[in-house]
């Protein structure tokens, strides 16, 4: 079932934007979490989409849970069930975090791509299977597969028998699925016909190019070619594009903000003329008579107001006084 | 409140106080008993007051600015949409009608500011008289003449602080020459002065200076600005070879990293690029270290190198950059705004680099000022071509900066609202132009829209933004809340604006339009007359509207009348002299209008058919055979085809005598015989 997943091995999933080109091509790789949404609700269609059925839209989580599951289910019928090994997945799962493999994922990746191709294709009809079908099929399913995905239902905060028959019924389908391929039947598969079957909820995906020198460029070049209809999706879709990407790495921050010991020197010229350059960048004409008071305070041609009886500007009234008086007594 | 006021009565007028608190017995409650005890020292209880407070908190001392009082007040006035600037006097001859005026009007202002301050510090034995109390050091006169005599460093010190470029020199020269050693510390500044200023005298602004100094460095400015017309420097200022920086530099005998800097500085500012990058070189090889400014000034000259892809100047100015990290060598935000800068240069290559350095700078923690969001615009949106498709990197930057204040810190900051709007009007989006305009009227961020030319640019886009994609009631708003208080508009605004008017089908607004163009000074521009007195006479309406056309009409043939008296070659318009007809015609002037039937002979213009209909139907209206003759005599005049159908008309509406028709006859028939007589000529 799960044994092989337990040999922890990193496996890690094409990073953020182009995540549906990307993971084709490239090693592609994941961090991947069955991650519980604790205390969250959810409506069935969440239910569907957690397990990656409906829009697998460039949605991490969807990408992320589907090859999981898919690999799981993929080393379960492959390989033998380990006992000791089942407790240790069991601990795993109540702990919510799963770590597969990055070459795992190399050898069983097109059965994933199909596997998602044909969740797609099944996704209209979950609704409408019949009930005693899940019957049906558990019964060819291995007891440790049906412990696991009860383990799964009890853990996740969704109705639990709905849960369990989810997932049942997806593995199922793998099974069959995975049967019909071992019988010598490759499908091809183009992860342009898979990309172009998954739904995706921006208008336009002409421009997705599965081509790595395209990927490279798209996050940097995707500012140029938009065509005049661009809908707010979009905007909002390319929004941070220009915070995020490659930046020059050629400086680094801890070196940056450490404080150098830095000898005091007088400002040169230079300093001061880009100083009086700047605060010649917002000058502007003054908007109205306070502001000219204001100027003319800070010039010094105006008194400071409230008048500050002991500053020094009426030192020189007592002084005037003084001379007035010295001078009545002169002429006295 | 009555209770505490009275309380604060000091002794004598106590009973004037039992009195009055009888009366506010009911409201008062406790305090009325309070006075009934008469103690003469109510007062000061009264003053320590009320029943149940345990514990003073004495609050903390508020220091004031001394323009505290005076900001307060500033803040609550709000712009008067109605009144000129401040800046100008407040008299209608004085307040400036258009931006030229404003212009003018502002720089003499300031020009008499300047002459008044120069004639101060050219005579200052005249203005010693101080009766200024206290006293006011910025009226006095200023001392720019140096005023230790004698050779020594204290002298020099004083020349490079009052920046007298040959006067230290030659104080340098001397003391070199009789043996003195000057310190590094002074070499250095006076190195300082020479890079700075090219080895010129800094610009005659500074000291008012009118001595034979200020005209050389006109002299000089002329011969650079030929060498240096291509490298496009400020003030034409090239680096001489061998200039007096240059030979101070190798004799000094000891220099240190602060003199290579200042060299290379220097080098740059006055583009003597190639000289400034062996510099480094040099500086290198004698294991000294550049400073951040240095490397700022080393990255211009990379860029502005000629002959070099652009690739290479990019990897070189990586290069650089990873010099500077490896120095331990700290950037700064000029660091990455000449980058980006720089980067313009580079057309569509350096879009790529410059969001890379801009998400450095970011991950560094230095924060963008307004000049970096500048340069980045103008790299994306150079060279405009809608068809192909717009960069999206306005909306980022816009959400990036919404709700942040500004604070000067590059020289170039007053440069990005104009580009931002300049985009918002190439893209038509109004919503991001109000986003633009929001950031611009968040906290003081209004003081970088820049000066006056930048200001009406911002403006007038935003306006024609608003004419363009706003309806037609909100633009009125801000029509008037804008104009004329914040920025005068140019004909071509007032133009955005008819047609506007014309879309929402507001046409009754032209008049007023029509009035105020007139006070911004459009008198005589001619497309804005067409379009106004186009949009008037285009389509029939009701009489009151049409009476105000026509008063507007005769207001606009005035002014071409007035211009025609300037000229000596006086020249209508044909289309204005179609339309004001008709505005009169249909708005009851009819003698006026016959009046311009004249001048369309005088000025040799042909009348449109349509008009000489209408005057074919307002003759019918009043009966008048005469009139019509009149017309179809003018038709014939213009050998006009519609002529016949005229005379026609003529004899079959009204009742004419037999000497009209065989006047009308001889008219219709010179028609036919001049394309008789054509035939007949070229039959010989």
């Amino acid at each position: 079932m799960f044994p092989r997943v337990s040999a922890i091995i990193p496996l890690r999933l094409l990073s953020p934007f182009p995540l549906c080109p990307g993971g084709s091509e490239a090693p592609a790789a994941a961090i991947v979490r069955l991650g519980a949404p604790h205390g969250t609700v959810r409506t069935k269609n969440e239910v569907h989409r957690y397990f990656g059925t409906n829009n697998v839209i460039c949605n991490k989580k969807d990408e992320q849970s589907a090859p999981t599951r898919d690999i799981s289910k993929e080393t379960e019928t492959q390989e033998s069930v380990k006992e000791n090994t089942k407790k240790d997945l069991l601990g795993i799962i109540k702990g919510m975090r799963v770590e597969l493999s990055t070459a795992k994922v190399q050898t069983t990746r097109p059965p994933n791509r199909r596997q998602l191709k044909s969740i797609e294709a099944t996704t209209g009809r979950l609704h409408k299977v019949p009930e005693d079908a899940p019957k049906k099929r558990t019964k060819s399913l291995s007891p440790e597969l049906v412990a696991a995905a009860a383990a799964v239902a009890d853990v996740l905060p969704f109705d639990k028998q709905m849960t369990k028959s989810e997932l049942l019924r997806q593995l199922q389908q793998h099974e069959e699925v995975s049967k019909a391929q071992k019988d010598g039947e490759r499908a091809k598969i183009s992860v342009s016909n898979i990309i172009s079957d998954m739904k995706i909820a921006k208008s336009s995906t002409a421009r997705v190019s599965t081509r790595p020198v395209h990927q490279i460029q798209f996050d940097e070049g995707s500012n140029d070619y938009v065509g005049q209809k661009k809908t707010n999706d979009l905007k909002k879709s390319l929004r941070k594009n220009m915070l995020k990407g490659k930046r020059l790495n050629i400086f680094d921050l801890k070196a940056v903000t450490e404080e150098a010991p830095e000898t005091e020197t007088a400002p040169s010229l230079w300093d001061v003329e880009f100083a009086k350059q700047l605060a010649e960048v917002n000058e502007q004409p003054l908007q109205n008579g306070f502001e000219e008071m204001i100027q003319w305070t800070k010039e010094g041609k105006l008194w400071e107001f409230p008048i500050n009886n002991e500053a020094d500007q009426l030192g020189f009234l007592h002084m005037a006084a003084v001379e007035f008086l010295t001078a009545r007594k002169s002429k006295d | 409140m009555a209770a505490v006021a009275s309380g604060r009565c000091v002794g004598v007028r106590c009973r004037l106080c039992l009195m009055l608190t009888g009366q506010w017995t009911g409201l008062c409650g406790k305090a009325p008993s309070r006075f009934y005890s008469g103690s003469a020292t109510l007062p000061k209880i009264e003053g320590a007051n009320v029943t149940g407070i345990e514990e003073v908190v004495i609050p903390k001392k508020k220091t004031w600015d001394k323009v505290a009082v005076l900001q307060a007040l500033a803040s609550t006035v709000n712009r008067d949409s109605t009144a000129a600037p401040y800046a100008f006097q407040d008299d209608p001859y004085l307040i400036p009608t258009s931006s030229v005026e404003s212009r003018s009007f502002l720089l003499a202002k300031k020009s008499g500011a300047n002459a008044a301050k120069f004639i101060i510090n050219s005579y200052p034995k005249y203005f010693q008289k101080d009766t200024a109390e206290p006293h006011i050091p910025c009226l006095m006169p200023e001392y720019f003449e140096p005023q230790i005599e004698g050779i020594s460093e204290a002298a020099l010190k004083e020349r490079i602080k009052l920046k007298k470029v040959r006067a230290s020199v030659d104080m340098f020269d001397q003391l070199l020459q009789a043996g003195t050693a000057v310190s590094l510390e002074t070499s250095n500044s006076l190195l300082d002065l020479l890079c700075y200023y090219g080895d010129q005298e800094p610009s005659a602004d500074n000291h008012f200076h009118q001595s034979e100094k200020s005209e050389e460095l006109e002299e000089a400015i002329e011969e650079n600005n030929e060498k240096s017309k291509k490298a496009g420097h400020q003030f034409g200022v090239t680096w001489r070879a061998k200039n007096n920086a240059e030979r101070i530099f190798a004799l000094m005998l000891e220099k240190n990293s602060h003199s290579y800097c200042t060299m290379i500085r220097g080098m740059v500012k006055h583009r003597a690029l190639v000289q400034a990058l062996n510099l480094y070189t040099e500086l290198l090889n004698n294991r000294l270290h550049a400073d951040v400014y240095t490397f700022n000034a080393l990255i211009e000259a990379t860029a502005l190198s000629m002959n070099e892809k652009l690739e290479d100047k990019w990897n070189k100015i990586l290069e650089l950059l990873k010099e500077m990290a490896a120095q331990k060598v700290k950037p700064n935000l000029q660091t990455f705004n000449t980058i980006l800068k720089c980067l313009r240069r580079f057309y569509s290559f350096g879009r790529l680099p410059a969001l890379q350095t801009f998400r450095e700078m970011k991950a560094i923690g230095i924060e963008p000022s307004l000049a970096t969001y500048h340069y980045i615009i103008q790299l994306f949106y150079q060279h405009e071509n809608p068809s192909k498709g717009s960069s999206l990197i306005i909306y980022d930057i816009m959400n990036e900066l919404k709700g942040k204040k500004f604070s000067p810190k590059d020289p170039d900051d007053d440069m990005f609202f104009q580009s931002a709007m300049r985009v918002c009007s190439v893209l038509r989006d109004l919503e991001l132009a109000y986003q633009v305009h929001g950031l611009l009227n968040t906290g003081d961020n209004w003081k970088f829209i820049g000066p006056d030319h930048r200001r009406n640019f911002y403006y007038s886009k935003f306006f024609s933004l608003l004419c363009l994609m706003e309806q037609i009631d909100v633009t009125l708003k801000w029509y008037k809340d804008l104009i004329p208080s914040v920025f005068l508009p140019r004909s071509q605004t007032l133009i955005d604006l008819l047609q506007a008017l014309d879309v929402a089908n507001r046409l009754e607004v032209i008049p007023q339009i029509w009035k105020d163009s007139k006070e911004y000074g459009h008198s005589f521009r001619n497309a804005l007359k067409e379009e106004i007195l186009m949009l008037m006479a285009r389509d029939r309406h009701p009489p009151e509207l049409q009476v105000a056309f026509a008063d507007c009409a005769a207001d606009i043939r005035s002014t071409y009348e007035s211009q025609d008296a300037r000229q000596t070659a006086p020249d209508w318009p044909a289309n204005p002299l179609n339309y004001i007809a008709v505005l009169f015609l249909r708005g009851g002037r009819t003698q006026e209008a016959w009046k311009m039937l004249g001048l369309f002979r005088k000025h040799n213009k042909i009348p449109g058919n349509e008009l000489l209909d209408e005057f074919m139907d307002s003759a019918k209206a009043s009966n008048n055979p005469a009139q019509a003759i009149e017309i179809v005599k003018l038709a014939s005049a213009f050998s006009l085809p519609v002529c016949e159908g005229l005379a026609q008309r003529v004899m079959a509406d009204f009742v004419i005598s037999q000497e009209q028709k065989e006047a009308l006859g001889d008219l219709t028939s010179l028609t036919s015989d001049s394309d008789s007589d054509s035939d007949i000529g070229e039959g010989k």
